[in-house]
């Protein structure tokens, strides 16, 4: 297996506050790597860091050997790097197809002009982007509700068509952000499975933040566990599972 | 049908040029930007447009081109004020909000300061007996009216486009946009800068249209008229600076039997219609539509 995304003695510092901390990790071509941690721990502010929405303190984060630090986001997605956010950042005034054209963006290269005159490759591009569209769309569920505005969409549904929308960017590698948040059993089993499918029908690699321990377990090749911005230890869940260092975090020392 | 023309043409042209430069507002707000920066663009494009035909440096020009002046005189405009926006619009688009609207305002400000004061825009004066393209006023509904058509299929195209799908989700989340791939900057200055040619090209248009040219033409009050076009028409539909503009310009004519109680009117008009309707007409009839299919199932349409 070759590294895909590899963060080397990553900082990030708000004032005083050390957010995240010399954190090293390394994520495989087609893993599905967990990150979970207590509140605060700096599970959010790592992604962030990762798809350029915060700039790093200091260290080093490469991708496929190139360095992403220091650009900008959408450099970083243009590269294939999609992610979902936890408070859920929708374009809620477009409707639930135009969510998922809209990030079809760096796959697509139609100007102003060409746009404009129609020119036959912007039609050709244009069919192919409403194709893909109504693909994800009928992917996460949803196709009967497509001109509707994402913001008229329960909870879970903004959710699913979060994942669709980074999905439509064509990414090697999803980071998603608590996507079972308010979420109950049965769908969070439901979630899993769909991660995984997805994972193997696009060849993604995927980063997940999620609190759940159990969907984690399962789900995840490998974890890396945080606590007050700094990887504790990064495994197989059946080895994160007994160390000692995760225990005291979660459930305090003894 | 003469006499009809005679004395309302000028004013059905004015109505087709103000809804053109509501559109100059509503492609920077397509992208979510708040630009006040129109009536600067249009001053230049018709000063622009005034000096090609009237100094005497243009006198060549105008011999050998005869009518042909005008469109070049529209293209100098659009091409000017292009280059001027880009450079404008690269620094002052990196604030956001009511900071980029004062940064607008401080640019028309600015323009019009310089051209009351240099001698080539005729200071204080202006420039005045402008060459006329038509013989009557109404005749000049055949160059704003093509360049209105245009502007509508323009919009019409941009709105199912990747270019404009890139300004819509810019104006409904900068970050998440960023984040899908799109280059915040590039398209909230390519939005500007499309505002910024047409109103140009507006002003380049209404400069033989208003026969004199000074820098009365392009003040702060014009910015906030046609905002309130794009207000109250609705931002967010292709038709909203249409319907805006052609009825904000023609109620305080409507009203004129009311004298001096039709300011007064046209105030009450604007502060009800941004309490209560708050997406605009447009947005009003949208909503209504969606009432009546579905709370009452009227005019559903069958699958």
């Amino acid at each position: 297996m070759t590294v895909l995304l590899e963060a080397e003695r990553l900082c990030r510092n708000f004032g005083g506050l050390k957010a995240v901390n010399e954190v090293t990790f390394q994520v495989m071509e087609g893993e599905i790597f967990g990150l979970i941690g207590p509140n605060g721990a700096g599970k959010t502010t790592l992604f962030n860091l990762m798809t350029g929405l915060t700039p790093v303190s200091s260290g080093v984060l490469r991708y496929r050997g190139n360095i992403l630090t220091g650009l900008p986001p959408h450099r970083i997605a243009a590269q294939g790097i999609g992610r979902t956010f936890q408070n859920i950042r929708l374009f809620k005034g477009l409707s639930a197809l135009e969510n998922i054209k809209v990030s079809q963006h760096v796959t697509t290269k139609s100007g102003l002009l060409s746009g404009f005159f129609g020119t036959p490759s912007s039609r050709v591009e244009e069919k192919r982007v409403e194709e893909k569209a109504w693909e994800l769309l009928a992917l996460v569920g949803l196709s009967d509700r497509a001109a509707e505005l994402a913001a008229n969409f329960s909870y879970g549904d903004q959710r699913r068509l979060e994942i669709a929308r980074a999905l439509a960017l064509d990414p090697k590698i999803v980071l998603l952000d608590e996507p079972a948040a308010g979420m109950n059993s049965s769908e969070k089993q439901g979630l899993s499975e769909f991660i995984r499918a997805i994972r193997d029908r696009f060849k993604l690699t995927v980063l997940l933040i999620e609190h759940h321990v159990p969907l984690v377990m399962n789900l995840c090749d490998r974890i890396a566990v945080l606590n007050f911005g700094e990887l504790i230890t990064v495994g197989e869940p059946a080895e994160v599972q007994k160390n000692r260092d995760v225990i005291e975090a979660y459930l305090g020392a003894e | 049908m003469d006499q009809f023309l005679q004395n309302y043409g000028f004013l059905l042209v004015t109505l087709v040029q103000q809804s053109l430069l509501a559109y100059s507002l509503y492609f920077p707000l397509m992208a979510g930007q708040l630009s006040l920066a129109s009536p600067g663009f249009y001053a230049l494009g018709g000063y622009i447009a005034a000096i090609m035909a009237t100094a005497e440096y243009f006198a060549p020009w105008r011999d050998a081109l005869g009518w042909g002046i005008f469109p070049l005189g529209w293209l100098a405009a659009g091409i000017i004020s292009g280059i001027l926006a880009l450079l404008v619009g690269i620094p002052a688009l990196r604030l956001r909000g009511i900071y980029l609207a004062l940064a607008t305002i401080a640019f028309v400000e600015i323009l019009r300061v310089i051209c009351l004061n240099l001698a080539i825009t005729g200071g204080a004066i202006g420039i005045f007996g402008i060459p006329q393209l038509f013989e009557s006023r109404w005749s000049y509904i055949w160059t704003f009216g093509p360049l209105l058509l245009l502007i509508l299929c323009f919009s019409y195209r941009l709105d199912r486009s990747r270019v404009g799908r890139a300004f819509k989700a810019i104006r409904e989340d900068e970050l998440a946009a960023d984040a899908m791939g799109i280059n915040p900057t590039r398209y909230k200055v390519l939005a500007f800068v499309i505002g910024a040619v047409l109103a140009g090209v507006v002003g380049a248009m209404s400069a033989p249209f208003l026969n004199t040219w000074n820098a009365r033409q392009g003040t702060f009050d014009a910015s906030i008229a046609y905002l309130a076009y794009v207000l109250i028409g609705g931002s967010r539909s292709m038709w909203g600076p249409l319907l805006g503009g052609i009825m904000l310009s023609a109620l305080p004519e409507i009203l004129r039997p009311l004298k001096d109680a039709r300011l007064i009117i046209n105030g009450l008009v604007l502060v009800f219609a941004s309490i209560y309707l708050p997406q605009g007409i447009v947005g009003a009839v949208g909503s209504i539509r969606n009432f009546t299919t579905q709370t009452l199932g009227i005019g559903r349409s069958e699958k």
